[in-house]
């Protein structure tokens, strides 16, 4: 059993079909982005995950239990969500003590805490007077206070400025490392792709696609090459006669289904000089819009 | 569920909001006794000592604890943290009744103090030990239930401002409107007419007796714990 599972979770509100026949895995000692568009069913999937929403059909687990039927759930499975919110006339600290009363944590992980995230000095202002970037780091604060096995963040990134999200990028690696599951979901593509492992797509409450990064990014025809050849009407049709399809952009091949070693080999068989070799990569946004259907 | 009070009594002692309201309803319950001692024209002291106000503050207390989760949007957290909705909502309902009870003895026992030193003083009859332990009891019974019945209401009507305005409308407005044209129906009111039965009074004549009105009101708080379990517990909370 993984530490989160994702099985066949449908989840409608009225007519609505919020999330469909949703299945995936995070597994442990890794980053797992959570990507879909605006409205694609990621908060629903993550409430659902907590308890917060009940599914219409399917499930959603830890290590097979549902979120209510863990031991000490919030000692489990830490929570960042998007609406994260905190009373503005409490300070931190406060806010910390009754959470940490709330999910029978020791009084001590208040303090240690505080430190992870940097909000000691400012633990006994009141939050009304918070930056959003402080209150994100006090909602991640309020995550990590049973020290979980399990990380779930909705839109992390959100109101962070660009140190906010390195400082962000490095604690959830550093999670990941200490063998912790990360799930972080995000429509921001580019903030996620320098951090996660593992990607799940989802568009229309639908999975797109599951894997590691790099296999998400490569896309669904296998490996792909660029290849600038002295001699590109000779190359391409080696290529094609060895079945790997070529578009051509001037002296420039682009190759699929072959990776550089293959198309290399193919150049040298044939004695054409090759000019500049290269895997070709699709960018995030590229593999995102061509996995959701989106419009860039 | 030792823990859960804990936390919701903490929530209750980190807030301005509380103890601005308990200040206030403090200093307007030993204002009213001491003004009803000096110039009161009846100058009944059992009167005097159970009309604090801050009996019925506790019911207002319950419902902004209830509903600022909602206005405050720290319900998901609170939730995440303890996700038997049912153990959290009991827990809040003993943490109201906890801060109802101790508030009430607090000001009760100070409206009591300073009234019997102004009568004592102008020579004025006053109550002895018996009779306000008799006063004291009644007021606490009355703060231990509407504590927890503000909290239900929040849980149903969760907009802090229509519960709130809710509340007063009904206490002030609407059960002494139908205590005057149906004595017989008002005197079960939930705000107005059972904790005036309880806590009774000099002319206790058309309300329920103590007892009678105790299991009125404690009925009440059950129906609406099991409308605001049942409304609690089967939302989805997006």
């Amino acid at each position: 059993m993984a530490p989160i599972e994702i099985r066949d979770l449908c989840k409608r509100f009225g007519r609505l079909a919020a999330v469909e026949q949703l299945s995936f895995d995070v597994e442990p000692g890794r980053v797992t982005g959570f990507l879909g568009p605006n409205g694609a069913g990621k908060s629903t999937t993550l409430r659902a995950l907590l308890g917060l929403v009940r599914p219409s059909s399917g499930s959603a687990t830890f290590d097979g239990l549902r979120y209510d039927e863990l031991a000490q759930p919030a000692a489990r499975v830490g929570a960042v969500l998007e609406d994260a919110a905190f009373h503005p006339g409490r300070s931190a600290r406060n806010h910390l003590r009754i959470l940490a009363a709330t999910g029978g944590h020791p009084a001590g992980r208040v303090d240690d805490v505080l430190s992870a995230v940097g909000l000691t000095e400012a633990a006994d202002r009141r939050v009304k007077g918070y930056s959003m970037g402080m209150r994100q780091r006090l909602a991640l604060a309020a995550a990590l206070l049973g020290d979980p096995q399990v990380l779930i963040l909705d839109e992390p990134t959100n109101g962070l400025d660009p140190p906010g999200i390195s400082w962000l990028r490095a604690v959830l690696r550093e999670q990941a490392d200490r063998g912790r599951a990360v799930l972080v979901s995000s429509h921001v593509l580019a903030e996620v792709a320098q951090s996660v492992d593992d990607v799940v797509v989802i568009a229309d409450g639908q999975l797109r696609a599951h894997g590691t990064l790099e296999a998400v990014l490569g896309g669904d025809d296998g490996p792909a090459t660029e290849v600038r050849a002295q001699d590109p009407v000779r190359l391409a049709g080696a290529l094609e006669r060895r079945g790997h399809p070529v578009d051509r952009d001037g002296d420039l091949l682009h190759v699929r289904g072959a990776t550089p070693a293959q198309v290399g080999e193919v150049a040298g068989h044939e004695r054409v000089a090759v000019l500049g070799l290269a895997p070709r990569v699709r960018s995030l946004e590229e593999a995102f819009l061509a996995l959701t259907g989106a419009r860039a | 569920m030792t823990a859960l009070l804990h936390a919701e009594l903490l929530k209750l002692r980190t807030t301005r909001t509380f103890a601005a309201i308990v200040g206030t309803a403090a200093a307007l319950s030993l204002i009213l006794v001491a003004l009803g001692a000096i110039l009161g024209a009846e100058k009944d002291p059992h009167a005097l000592f159970t009309n604090n106000s801050i009996t019925y503050i506790i019911v207002l207390l319950g419902a902004i604890g209830m509903t600022g989760e909602w206005r405050h949007r720290t319900i998901t957290g609170t939730v995440l943290a303890a996700p038997d909705r049912l153990r959290l909502l009991v827990a809040k309902l003993l943490a109201y009744a906890v801060a109802g009870v101790v508030l009430s003895l607090l000001v009760t026992v100070a409206t009591m103090l300073v009234g019997t030193l102004i009568l004592g003083a102008r020579g004025e009859p006053t109550l002895g030990p018996g009779d306000l332990a008799d006063v004291l009891w009644r007021n606490l019974a009355v703060a231990a239930v509407l504590g927890p019945l503000g909290v239900c209401v929040g849980a149903l009507v969760r907009n802090q401002i229509v519960t709130v305005v809710g509340l007063i409308a009904v206490a002030a407005v609407l059960e002494p409107a139908v205590a005057q044209v149906a004595p017989e129906v008002g005197r079960f009111g939930p705000l107005a007419g059972a904790p005036g039965g309880i806590i009774g009074g000099a002319d206790a004549a058309g309300l329920l007796a103590p007892g009678f009105a105790l299991a009125v009101l404690l009925t009440w708080a059950g129906v609406a714990f099991a409308a605001a379990a049942w409304r609690l517990g089967g939302r989805d909370l997006v």
